[in-house]
């Protein structure tokens, strides 16, 4: 503390900055009725695929298009470009609605004049960044829960079969979660890039969310391990043949990405002006 | 020490120039009102001063240190524009929010504090949507003053304000001052802020025309007799022959700026017959001030 002319100037402690940033977005998400929307929407929808879902089969007969029930969390083995609709329609679909989630949480701090509140104060870009990202990345975890929970209940309900191995289940709903670190860090700059252009960083939120940029580059190249250090790439790899390494490949790249996503963000926003 | 201190401040919007290297310097405990016409740079350089933009160049110091010091910002409380409020959240909500992003140890009881101070405590639970806008601008002034600043500075605060909240806003930084705390307020109802600024800036184009304390301008001020007769016609003749500045107010009174005393124009106006039916001494206020050095004082 320095005492300068009677007046005492105190930085507060990053601990201290973190704290206050994270009550205040953690006490906003559980009070934004969209959250739940999401929340019971990602329980809904797997639930949905597995009651809803039937192909034509050869002979012409009309068959589910899922007979195992985790078939609708990860697809059998990583498959980086599309090759049958079935296994797309995964709980990766989560990251799209965290996507949206996260342009509607950060596209309200600015509508609403909050960062201009928040970046009056001692708050710091670096502190926005990791506040947002933590939000983002629970708020993606959350869905997962309860897509799982989706899932089960209508596993149940459509008597469809729950063989799997447990290693493999539990490594890829692991994964996944743990990929929502990554996912958010990467909504987040996006929304931070286009943060005047609202209907832009939904758009971006879901041009990235759907892997479309990996689906091209696998389409193109091949299956590929090297396609596993993107987020989609790992995203994919947790699947019902996962195994503790795939876990740890999938804390590695959303670590990895979170860390560049939230460097790149803290250098735009400080280099720009905020309001 | 100075508050503040601004050295050549420039600011450009792509091709546009906001700012063209502005000085400014607020004292210590000043209530420092900030004029100047619409996109002048007033509230570019009260952006500046808050962190909200970055400068193009020059130098921008807080009590004498770098304003991107975390330990300044924390002193420093704004009302730019309207508050960045939750509409859906209560007032009371809306003001813990910042007070949690202030890190307030004692947030509860300093939420009471500022609403009191805003005399606005029976109105903690009201849904910011459905505030009025002068509630809406104390509710501001209460975030500002949450994290008990150092320096305030406020973007045309009493703007559509009623006559109530005008004296609320002026018993406000009137009490803020006697603690200690710094003022910038720029506003363009400059009868208001003469009673309560103690320093005046005035910005044109960017740049620094004049600062003055507020016994500078009231020394600046020139004094004039205004006076109403049975035939104004014949008086403003009378009056433009002989001195210098004859003007007529937007009361119909013809004003002379000259150092004449009352009697005096009485007696030669009496000379050729013209009857003096009202007259009285005033000096110029902020505004009229302000608007002759805006036409280049005439």
């Amino acid at each position: 503390m320095e005492k300068t002319h009677g007046l005492q100037f105190e930085e507060p402690s990053f601990g201290k900055r973190i704290k206050g940033m994270l009550s205040v977005d953690f006490y906003r998400l559980f009070h934004t009725p969209l959250f739940y929307i999401f929340l019971v929407i990602a329980a809904v929808i797997p639930a949905m695929i597995l009651g809803m879902t039937s192909m034509e089969n050869a002979e012409g007969v009309v068959e589910p298009l899922y007979t195992n029930t985790w078939q609708v969390i990860a697809a059998q083995e990583p498959l980086y470009a599309i090759k049958n609709i079935a296994d797309y329609a995964n709980m990766n679909m989560v990251f799209i609605f965290g996507g949206i989630m996260v342009s509607i949480f950060i596209g309200h701090d600015y509508k609403s004049g909050y960062v201009k509140q928040l970046f009056t104060t001692h708050a710091k870009k670096e502190d926005y960044m990791l506040s947002k990202t933590a939000i983002g990345a629970f708020s993606m975890a959350c869905m997962c829960v309860t897509y799982l929970i989706g899932t089960v209940v209508a596993g149940l309900f459509v008597q469809a079969s729950f063989a799997v191995s447990v290693v493999g289940i539990f490594s890829a709903i692991l994964g996944k979660m743990l990929m929502s670190l990554g996912w958010a860090s990467l909504y987040v700059f996006l929304n931070i890039i286009f943060r005047k252009y609202f209907g832009v960083s939904i758009l971006s939120s879901f041009f990235f969310g759907t892997g479309i940029l990996i689906v091209g580059i696998a389409t193109a190249a091949g299956n590929t391990p090297m396609l596993n250090v993107f987020l989609y790439g790992s995203s994919v790899y947790a699947c019902l043949s996962a195994n503790f390494l795939s876990v740890l490949v999938c804390l590695a790249v959303s670590v990895a990405w979170a860390a560049i996503y939230n460097v790149l963000g803290t250098v735009v926003l400080s280099k720009c002006d905020v309001y | 020490m100075n508050a503040v201190e601004i050295r050549n401040l420039t600011k450009n919007f792509r091709e546009k120039q906001a700012l063209g290297g502005l000085n400014m310097t607020v004292p210590v405990g000043a209530i420092y009102g900030f004029i100047g016409e619409n996109g002048s740079g007033k509230s570019t350089t009260e952006k500046i001063i808050c962190g909200l933009i970055h400068a193009s160049g020059g130098e921008v110091k807080l009590f004498g240190r770098d304003l991107t010091d975390g330990d300044v910002r924390a002193k420093i409380g704004v009302l730019i524009e309207a508050p960045g409020c939750f509409k859906n959240c209560s007032v009371w909500n809306n003001l813990m929010i910042q007070a949690r992003n202030l890190s307030l140890q004692n947030a509860e009881e300093r939420v009471r504090e500022v609403l009191q101070l805003v005399r606005m405590e029976g109105a903690a639970g009201n849904k910011y949507k459905n505030c009025s806008l002068g509630m809406k601008q104390r509710i501001g002034i209460a975030m500002a003053l949450l994290g008990e600043p150092e320096l305030l500075v406020l973007d045309e605060p009493i703007n559509g304000l009623d006559a109530d909240g005008m004296r609320i806003m002026r018993e406000v930084l009137t009490d803020v001052a006697q603690k200690g705390c710094t003022v910038i307020v720029s506003s363009h109802i400059l009868g208001e802020l003469e009673k309560v600024a103690t320093h005046y800036g005035i910005v044109r184009g960017g740049k620094m025309i004049k600062e003055m304390t507020a016994e500078e301008l009231e020394a600046s001020c020139r004094t004039y007799v205004a006076l109403q007769t049975g035939d104004m016609k014949a008086a403003k003749a009378l009056l433009t022959a002989k001195y210098a500045r004859v003007e007529e107010d937007e009361r119909g009174y013809l004003r002379v700026y000259d150092d004449e005393k009352a009697e005096n124009i009485v007696a030669y106006l009496y000379r050729y017959g013209v009857v003096v039916h009202e007259i009285s001494t005033a000096k110029i206020g902020l505004e009229e001030y302000y608007i002759d050095l805006m036409q280049g004082g005439k």
